[in-house]
């Protein structure tokens, strides 16, 4: 169930609310600076920052400068990847399912 | 917490509930259902331990947190973490009940809590932490939403 799951620094970047949160209003968005995102969010544009940083080393965003400002986005690939892990994992409990049908039936 | 919170399967197998409930927690029977380990290690009581071997992933040292023989089994597992103990906050619940049905039996399986598989220490503390955020499952839900909005 692991092999291809996400990696420990993909679950505790999206462990954080405010990390989780600003993922959201970036996939809304588009793109956003961290000055408009603090604007958006009970946390200062230092944090945000910070936050946006985390994000970055996860591989869940990616920041762009144009002129004085970094604008963000979502890189979706690391959170498709996520989502696949989860569909394995449903498709890893049908296997064992079958398994241990075919145990209690005494075919194994 | 969104549907993606959980998995959900039920089967019908054709066996007595008490040949599936052994099949579910005698170590030389989960040893061949669960990858291709060898048998497992299991302290079959809530607080003992289960020790899945999934040849290929690792070792997942689970803890059972209720035994109902033979109509439920429940552990906790951090499927995400081979090697570590599961606790409440790296781990996930998987769940079996066992009912008869005729002369076989319903096997209905949940694995929950995928949103919150990992809480961070300083999030813990906070009381608005449940009632604020949904889990990363949810975030996952929303991007992939968008995402797909962004391509059609």
């Amino acid at each position: 169930m692991t092999g291809d799951g996400p990696a420990e620094e993909v679950l505790t970047a999206l462990a954080d609310p405010t990390r989780r949160r600003i993922l959201d209003l970036l996939a809304a968005r588009g793109e956003a600076t961290a000055t408009l995102l603090a604007a958006e969010l009970p946390v200062t544009r230092q944090g945000v920052v910070k936050h946006l940083a985390a994000l970055d080393r996860a591989g869940l965003v990616a920041g762009q400068r144009r002129g004085r400002e970094v604008r963000y986005r979502v890189r979706p690939e690391r959170l498709s990847s996520t989502a696949r892990w989860m569909e394995q994992v449903a498709a890893q409990w049908d296997a064992r399912l079958s398994a241990i049908k075919r145990i209690a039936e005494g075919d194994a | 917490m969104g549907s993606e919170d959980r998995i959900e399967r039920e089967i019908t197998i054709a066996a007595p509930v008490e040949r599936v409930w052994a099949v579910l927690t005698e170590p030389e029977h989960v040893g061949k259902w669960f990858g291709q380990g060898t048998p497992a290690r299991i302290d079959l009581r809530p607080g003992g331990v289960m020790r899945l071997d999934h040849a290929q992933y690792g070792k997942f040292p689970t803890r059972i947190e209720k035994v109902d023989p033979p109509h439920y089994f429940a552990y906790r597992w951090a499927s995400a973490y081979p090697g570590q103990q599961a606790t409440e906050d790296n781990s996930t619940l998987v769940e079996f009940t066992l009912t008869p049905d005729g002369d076989g039996t319903r096997l209905y399986l949940v694995e929950s809590g995928f949103a919150t598989l990992v809480i961070p220490e300083e999030t813990r503390a906070t009381a608005s932490y449940e009632s604020h955020s949904g889990g990363w499952t949810d975030v996952l839900a929303h991007v992939r939403e968008h995402a797909e909005r962004l391509t059609t």
